[in-house]
């Protein structure tokens, strides 16, 4: 099913709660593949309405409200947007035998093992949730900073451009694989609210910094969460290192006269990690040595003066 | 200590270079050569802050040693460099200086920067 899907044009490989799908996908006309454990699966989104919930591994396949609740069930998820012409969306609703851009309505119905076509999702999901916080702890002191093992594998980690192979060590393990006895129970709420702070465009923007050669890692954070990631690395550790900086930054700004804060890097054997100012958040990027910092403060100077017009 | 003067005055030749200082890791300042920037009260406090703070920071990256951390602001930046166990290299710029002849002029002066202490 997945692979005669049109491929589509890649926007980035990210980790967010589901709910941020729903709520940063109005303009967007296409598909976005989703890994979780072994498992993968799809939602063809056309402007902000689902119009097809999908999701297998091995031989069980999750259609329409059941692959929608087992996306919901875990509190984080790895997916990637594609975009589509309206060529290739016509193409894709064809694939999955919907017949127009509207949602069909289902039922939340047990899936048979073999069904003919993708069921068609009975009603968009529940506007813009937050993303959970993946973190909630204040910011800690750099002072106080104890140091811990789990530091991100810079070395080892790697960008996820290609295939939908496991290993995002961020994806919970409480995302176990579906089976036909699980039940699945209302979608998790999250708590705190969104800021609508992260569009399509930014997406495109960090991504296009995600593919320069040398970035691991890119997230926009903020003092409670970190907001998007695209990279294959442990998102708390390096959020930890973020804020650190982050805290150092706030307690020297007041005290120069050099304008405003453009980023920091800091630099250690294993490579580098730069913050930055992005509109109302932090950009966090994990880099290699042998990254041309010279473009990215270009880049990073760029992003603040348009974010200031 | 007349000699490591004379080594830091090296990086204020360099365009656009205010400071070049060499800091311990507790933040307390060992030589420093300047040109038209004051180091007072308050940019100790700066220079304190970031060298204990970086150190932490790094040290919570598996313990790794700071290879160098850069702090820029629209009019000026910062480069903190490694000389020795606890002594640090402290370069204050304008934000038109060229980063890579800091780097380099840095690199190349470590040795003589640690004969001289």
């Amino acid at each position: 099913m997945m692979e005669l899907l049109p491929e589509g044009k890649s926007i980035g490989w990210m980790q967010a709660p589901p709910q941020w799908i729903f709520s940063h996908t109005l303009r967007f006309v296409g598909i976005v593949r989703i890994v979780i454990q072994d498992g993968e699966g799809f939602i063809l989104i056309n402007k902000g309405k689902a119009l097809t919930f999908y999701f297998k591994h091995g031989r069980i396949e999750l259609r329409g409200n059941a692959a929608l609740d087992y996306f919901n069930s875990n509190p984080t998820i790895e997916f990637n947007l594609s975009k589509y012409t309206p060529e290739e969306m016509a193409e894709a609703m064809k694939i999955c035998h919907i017949e127009s851009g509207e949602p069909r309505q289902e039922g939340r119905a047990e899936v048979p093992a073999a069904p003919p076509a993708v069921v068609a999702v009975s009603q968009a999901p529940e506007p813009a949730p937050a993303p959970m916080p993946i973190r909630s702890e204040p910011v800690p002191s750099p002072a106080a900073a104890v140091p811990h093992t789990d530091s991100p594998a810079v070395e080892g980690a790697r960008p996820r451009e290609t295939g939908p192979e496991t290993g995002a060590r961020s994806v919970p393990e409480r995302a176990a694989v579906p089976d036909r006895q699980a039940t699945y129970e209302a979608p998790v709420q999250p708590a705190v609210p969104l800021p609508a702070t992260i569009d399509e465009d930014d997406i495109r923007i960090i991504s296009q910094i995600k593919k320069l050669n040398g970035i691991v890692a890119i997230s926009v954070f903020n003092d409670d969460r970190n907001i998007v990631l695209m990279g294959d690395v442990e998102i708390e550790p390096l959020l930890r290192i973020a804020r650190s900086l982050l805290a150092t930054t706030r307690k020297i700004t007041p005290h120069l006269d050099w304008g405003q804060f453009v980023h920091m890097t800091l630099q250690i054997p294993e490579g580098n990690v730069i913050i930055a100012p992005y509109r109302e958040n932090y950009l966090c990027l994990l880099t290699t040595r042998t990254i041309n910092i010279g473009h990215i403060r270009r880049i990073l100077r760029d992003l603040q003066v348009n974010g200031e017009n | 200590m007349a000699v490591l003067k004379e080594i830091l005055n090296k990086f204020l030749i360099l365009n656009g270079v205010q400071a070049a200082m060499v800091v311990q890791e507790n933040g307390e300042i060992i030589e420093s050569m300047k040109s038209g920037i004051r180091l007072d009260e308050e940019m100790q406090g700066v220079i304190a802050t970031l060298m204990l703070d970086s150190k932490a920071t790094a040290t919570s990256f598996g313990d790794a040693p700071l290879s160098m951390l850069f702090v820029e602001y629209a009019d000026y930046f910062l480069i903190i460099g490694p000389v020795m166990e606890e002594f640090f290299l402290f370069v204050i710029a304008k934000n038109t200086a060229n980063i890579g002849q800091i780097t380099y002029a840095m690199k190349k002066n470590q040795e003589e920067i640690v004969s001289s202490l």
